[in-house]
C-alpha cells in the first residue's frame, strides 16, 4: 500500500501482530523459568486435576548423560515451552537443547567448548535453564549464560548463534567485572558465573552474577557483583547497577573505612522479576564476601541482602529495602520476588512478595517500596568475635507470620517421638549455643560451644527453587525446609590460606575448604587418566574410627529437630495470614522403619529438602526430595498434587529419583504435560514428562 | 550356566585392611564435603544413616560404586583409581557397621553389581539353594 494511510495501517498491523504473538501461559505455553515475568509459576491449565493426577503416565523422558564428558547427578533446570518446542539446558557441558514438546525428540543441541575457563567456574553443571525472546514476527531467540559466564543468543529454530549479537552471538560477561577499586578481572581465571536464567523483557536482557560459596574464601577482596542490561538484538551494554555503591553513589558510606574497595560478591545469583507496564525491575541481592564474618566490612553493607527496585530503562535505583543489616548468616536472597496485585483492607496494592531462607515473606508496595504491613527493627544478639560489629537491630515482618520454623526452640522443637529421645536431644544440644534468630557465629574450639545454632541459614526456608503465586486467589505457595540445623563456628584459617581473619570451621579440628555443590565437575575439568594399581604405600599409621559425634545433630539416627521436617504453606496476601500448612512429602524410611518407634502411629513427618513447585488452576504440584519405599508405593520419589484451596494431597505419581529441578506445565495439541527434572543417588539427570493416558 | 550366589552387604564383602586404606583416602578426598564422620555438609549428603540408606536400599554396591567412580570427588571427578574408589567404599561400609570379611571389595562394577545393598540385617534363616 502506498501513501500515509497505508503506512499507518502497516504499523498498526505489525504492532498488533507483535503483541498477539508474545508467548504466554494463557496459550498453554511456559515462556519463562518462572512461567511469567512476575515470578508466579502459575499456569491456568486444568486438564490435569485432582481426579486424574494419579493416573498420569510418563509421556517421554530425556536423559542428559551425554551432554558433557560425564553424566550429571544434579539436574536443576526448568524448561521453557513456546510454540510446541521445549528449550532447556542439559549436562555437565551446560548444552542447550530444543525438544519436541509432545515427544521429547531432540530438534537441535548447542554447546560451547570453554576449556579451563569453565572447568574452574564457580557455578557449574547445567544450571537452571534458558530464556526466550521473540519480536513477534519470526525472529525467535534462546538466551542463556554459559558455565564460563558468557551471554549467548541462539536462533530458536536452528540453535545457531545469532551473528549480530555481541561477537558472533556471544557477549563476554567477564568484561567489565572488577575487583578492588576497579581492576578488571582476568577473563580466564577471574571468579564469576551464574546458574539463573537471564531476565528477558521487551528488547532487553538483564543478567546477574554469582560467585563461589563464601564460607572459606581466600580473600575478602573478591570480584564485585553487579547487574547489567544488554540490548537483546545487538548485545550492546545498556546499563550497569553496582550492588556495591562506589564513592559518591548512594549507600557507599555503609561500607565503613573505605571497605567498599576491598570487598566483593554481593551479586544477584537468583531470578529477577519485572513489572513490564511500570518499567520496574526487582533485584534480590546476595551476601557480601565472607558469609559468616564481616570484620573486614564494618557497616550495613548496602545493597547486600537487599531487595532493590531499579528502572528498566536506566538501571537507576528507585527504592530498596535491606533484609539483613551487615549480613553474617548467609541469608542471601535466594529466589524470584513475586509480583502480586492484592487487596488489603479494601485497598488495591501493586505488591512484591519476597520469599526467604528466614521463612519470612517480605511484602512491599512495589511502586514505592513501603512495606504493606509494618516491618519492625528489633534488637538482636550481638557478636563477641574480635573485629566483628553486628547491627544492633534487624528487620522483622509483623505480617504475614513466618511460614516455617526459623529458629530452634529448646526443648520444644527437639525430637519427641519418645521421652528418651527428647532427653538425649537436650543432652546433645548442651554443647551448642542456641538462641533466637540472628544469633551470631562463635569462635569454635574444643572447650566452648561447638557452634552457634542456626535454623535457616545456608539451606533453610525457601532457597533457589523459590515459591509460586496464584493471581486469582492472591495466595503465595511456598515450600520451606525447617530442619536444616546449621551450627556456625569460626576459626583462624591456616597460615597463608586467606586474608580474612576468621573463616568457617573450628580451631580444634582439621581445616576443611567448603566448595559449592558441583564445583569442579564441568565437562572440561581435567580428566585424570585411569592408572593401574599404584604400589602399596608404607604401612600407614592406624586410623582411629570416627569419633562419636560430640553433641551430634542426630538422635538414634534421627534428626534432633522434631517433625515436620519441611512444610508447604499457603499464605493469603490479602489478609497477611497462613491459609494452610501441611508437611512436605512423606515420612522418611528411617523414621517409618525405626526399631524404637515400632508400633507407634506417627503422623506424616514430611521430609527435609528444598524444592520448587508449580501452581495450576486447581493444584499445587511438587515432588519428593528423597527416595522412600512404602506399603503404598515401590522404591521411588513421588510427584504429588495438592488441592490448592485446602492443602489436601489429592494424587501422586512415581518418579525414579528425587525431584532436582522445579516442575513446569504446558499444553500442546489439546494435551497437558507436566515436566520435571529428576536426579540423585544412582540416578543421573533426566527430564521426565507426564501426561494423562490417551482415551 | 553357573548360578550366581546372591550376596548382600551383610556377607563380609570387604576386608579390615581395605577399609583402613579407605579411611586414609576418605579423610583426604571426601571429608571436606561429606564430614569427618560421614554425616554430610552444606552441599554434600550424609554417607551413612537413614537418609543415605533409603536412597540406596534396593540397589547394589555396584550402583554406589559407579556413582562414586563417575562423579566423585565432587571437585575432581575421576581423580581416583577404581582401587581407591573400592577402598573408600569399603570404609563407608565399615562406618555403617556392615561386617568385614575375608575378601576385598573388587574394582569391577559388574562384580559389585552382584552385591545387594540393604540396611536391614537379614533374619537368621537357611538360604535357598540356587
Amino acid at each position: 500500500m502506498h501513501g500515509r494511510n497505508g503506512f499507518l495501517f502497516a504499523i498498526i498491523f505489525v504492532t498488533a501482530a507483535a503483541q498477539g504473538q508474545q508467548p504466554s501461559t494463557k496459550n498453554g505455553e511456559w515462556p519463562y523459568y518462572t512461567a511469567d515475568l512476575k515470578g508466579t509459576k502459575y499456569s491456568p491449565l486444568d486438564q490435569i486435576n485432582a481426579l486424574n493426577f494419579s493416573k498420569l503416565e510418563v509421556a517421554w523422558r530425556f536423559k542428559t548423560d551425554n551432554y558433557g564428558t560425564r553424566p550429571e547427578y544434579k539436574l536443576e533446570g526448568t524448561p521453557v515451552m513456546v510454540k510446541g518446542v521445549l528449550y532447556t539446558t542439559a549436562g555437565t557441558r551446560r548444552s542447550v537443547v530444543a525438544l519436541d514438546a509432545k515427544t521429547g525428540e531432540v530438534i537441535w543441541a548447542y554447546s560451547l567448548r570453554e576449556g579451563n575457563r569453565a572447568a574452574i567456574a564457580p557455578r557449574q553443571l547445567s544450571g537452571r535453564g534458558v530464556s526466550y525472546w521473540t519480536d513477534g514476527k519470526g525472529d525467535d531467540r534462546v538466551v542463556f549464560v554459559t558455565t564460563g559466564y558468557r551471554l549467548v543468543t541462539l536462533n530458536a529454530h536452528t540453535g545457531q548463534p545469532v551473528s549480530g549479537f555481541g561477537k558472533s552471538g556471544i557477549v563476554d560477561l567477564k568484561e567489565g567485572m572488577v575487583r578492588g577499586t576497579g581492576q578488571q578481572i582476568d577473563l580466564e581465571t577471574g571468579e564469576a558465573g551464574l546458574h539463573a536464567t537471564p531476565l528477558v523483557v521487551k528488547d532487553v536482557v538483564i543478567v546477574g552474577s554469582s560467585f563461589k560459596e563464601g564460607m572459606t574464601v581466600v580473600t575478602h577482596n573478591n570480584t564485585k557483583g553487579l547487574v547489567r542490561a544488554y540490548d537483546v538484538r545487538t548485545g550492546k551494554l545498556l546499563w550497569t547497577f553496582n550492588t556495591i555503591p562506589r564513592p559518591g553513589e548512594f549507600g557507599n558510606e555503609t561500607w565503613e573505612n573505605g571497605s567498599w574497595a576491598t570487598n566483593g560478591n554481593t551479586g544477584v545469583w537468583t531470578q529477577m522479576t519485572v513489572d513490564e507496564e511500570l518499567g520496574l525491575v526487582y533485584l534480590p541481592v546476595e551476601s557480601p564476601t565472607s558469609d559468616f564474618y564481616g570484620g573486614h566490612r564494618p557497616g550495613d553493607n548496602l545493597f547486600a541482602e537487599s531487595l532493590v527496585c531499579v528502572d528498566l530503562k536506566t538501571g537507576k535505583r528507585k527504592w530498596h529495602f535491606q533484609i539483613v543489616h551487615h549480613p553474617i548468616w548467609d541469608y542471601d536472597l535466594s529466589s524470584a520476588p513475586i509480583l502480586a496485585d492484592i487487596n488489603v483492607d479494601g485497598q488495591m496494592i501493586k505488591a512484591v512478595a519476597l520469599p526467604s531462607k528466614q521463612a519470612f515473606l517480605y511484602v512491599f508496595d512495589r511502586v514505592t517500596g513501603k512495606p504493606v504491613w509494618p516491618i519492625e527493627e528489633r534488637a538482636v544478639p550481638q557478636s563477641d568475635v574480635p573485629g566483628e560489629k553486628t547491627s544492633p537491630t534487624q528487620p522483622f515482618p509483623t505480617k504475614p507470620p513466618a511460614y516455617a520454623r526459623n529458629y530452634l526452640k529448646v526443648p520444644d522443637d527437639l525430637i519427641d517421638f519418645t521421652p528418651e529421645m527428647r532427653a538425649q536431644g537436650r543432652d546433645n544440644m548442651a554443647r551448642y549455643k542456641n538462641g533466637p534468630m540472628f544469633l551470631p557465629p562463635v569462635i569454635g574450639d574444643g572447650k566452648g560451644f561447638i557452634g552457634a545454632m542456626g535454623l535457616g541459614t545456608a539451606s533453610g526456608g525457601t532457597n533457589w527453587p523459590g515459591a509460586g503465586y496464584d493471581p486469582e486467589t492472591h495466595i503465595v505457595y511456598a515450600q520451606a525446609n525447617q530442619s536444616a540445623l546449621f551450627p556456625v563456628s569460626l576459626r583462624t584459617p591456616p597460615q597463608g590460606f586467606s586474608d580474612i581473619q576468621y573463616v568457617m570451621g573450628r580451631n580444634d579440628t582439621d581445616f576443611r575448604v567448603s566448595e559449592g555443590p558441583g564445583f569442579g565437575s564441568a565437562a572440561d575439568a581435567p580428566q585424570q587418566q585411569r592408572r593401574a594399581a599404584a604400589p602399596a604405600p608404607a604401612a600407614p599409621a592406624p586410623v582411629a574410627p570416627p569419633a562419636a559425634p560430640v553433641g551430634g545433630l542426630t538422635v538414634q539416627g534421627l534428626s534432633i529437630v522434631k517433625p515436620p521436617y519441611a512444610v508447604i504453606s499457603a499464605i493469603n496476601l490479602d489478609r497477611g495470614d497462613l491459609q494452610w500448612q501441611v508437611p512436605y512429602g512423606e515420612t522418611p524410611d528411617a523414621v517409618r522403619n525405626h526399631p524404637a518407634l515400632k508400633g507407634m502411629s506417627i503422623p506424616n513427618t514430611g521430609q527435609p529438602g528444598s524444592v520448587g513447585l508449580v501452581v495450576t488452576k486447581t493444584l499445587v504440584v511438587l515432588g519428593d526430595s528423597q527416595i522412600t519405599t512404602t506399603p503404598s508405593h515401590p522404591r521411588g520419589a513421588m510427584l504429588r498434587a495438592y488441592d490448592k484451596a485446602t492443602g489436601k494431597e489429592v494424587g501422586s505419581v512415581l518418579m525414579p529419583a528425587p525431584q532436582s529441578g522445579s516442575p513446569m506445565t504446558y499444553m500442546v495439541d489439546g494435551k497437558q504435560y507436566i515436566v520435571v527434572a529428576v536426579s540423585g543417588g544412582a540416578y543421573s539427570g533426566e527430564y521426565i514428562a507426564y501426561s494423562l493416558p490417551t482415551q | 550356566m553357573r548360578a550366581q550366589t546372591s550376596r548382600s552387604v551383610w556377607d563380609g564383602v570387604y576386608t579390615s585392611e581395605q577399609s583402613q586404606r579407605g579411611a586414609t583416602l576418605y579423610a583426604k578426598e571426601c571429608a571436606s564435603c561429606h564430614g569427618s564422620a560421614l554425616t554430610g555438609g552444606e552441599s554434600a549428603p550424609p554417607l551413612t544413616g537413614g537418609e543415605f540408606f533409603s536412597n540406596w536400599n534396593g540397589l547394589t554396591v555396584g550402583d554406589l560404586f559407579e556413582r562414586i567412580r563417575i562423579s566423585m570427588p565432587g571437585d575432581r571427578p575421576g581423580k581416583l583409581t577404581r582401587e581407591q574408589d573400592a577402598d573408600i567404599l569399603a570404609y563407608m561400609l565399615s562406618v555403617s557397621q556392615f561386617p568385614a570379611g575375608k575378601t576385598e571389595l573388587e574394582r569391577q562394577t559388574e562384580v559389585l553389581k552382584q552385591i545387594r545393598f540393604e540396611s536391614d540385617k537379614p533374619s537368621e534363616k537357611p538360604s535357598e539353594k540356587p
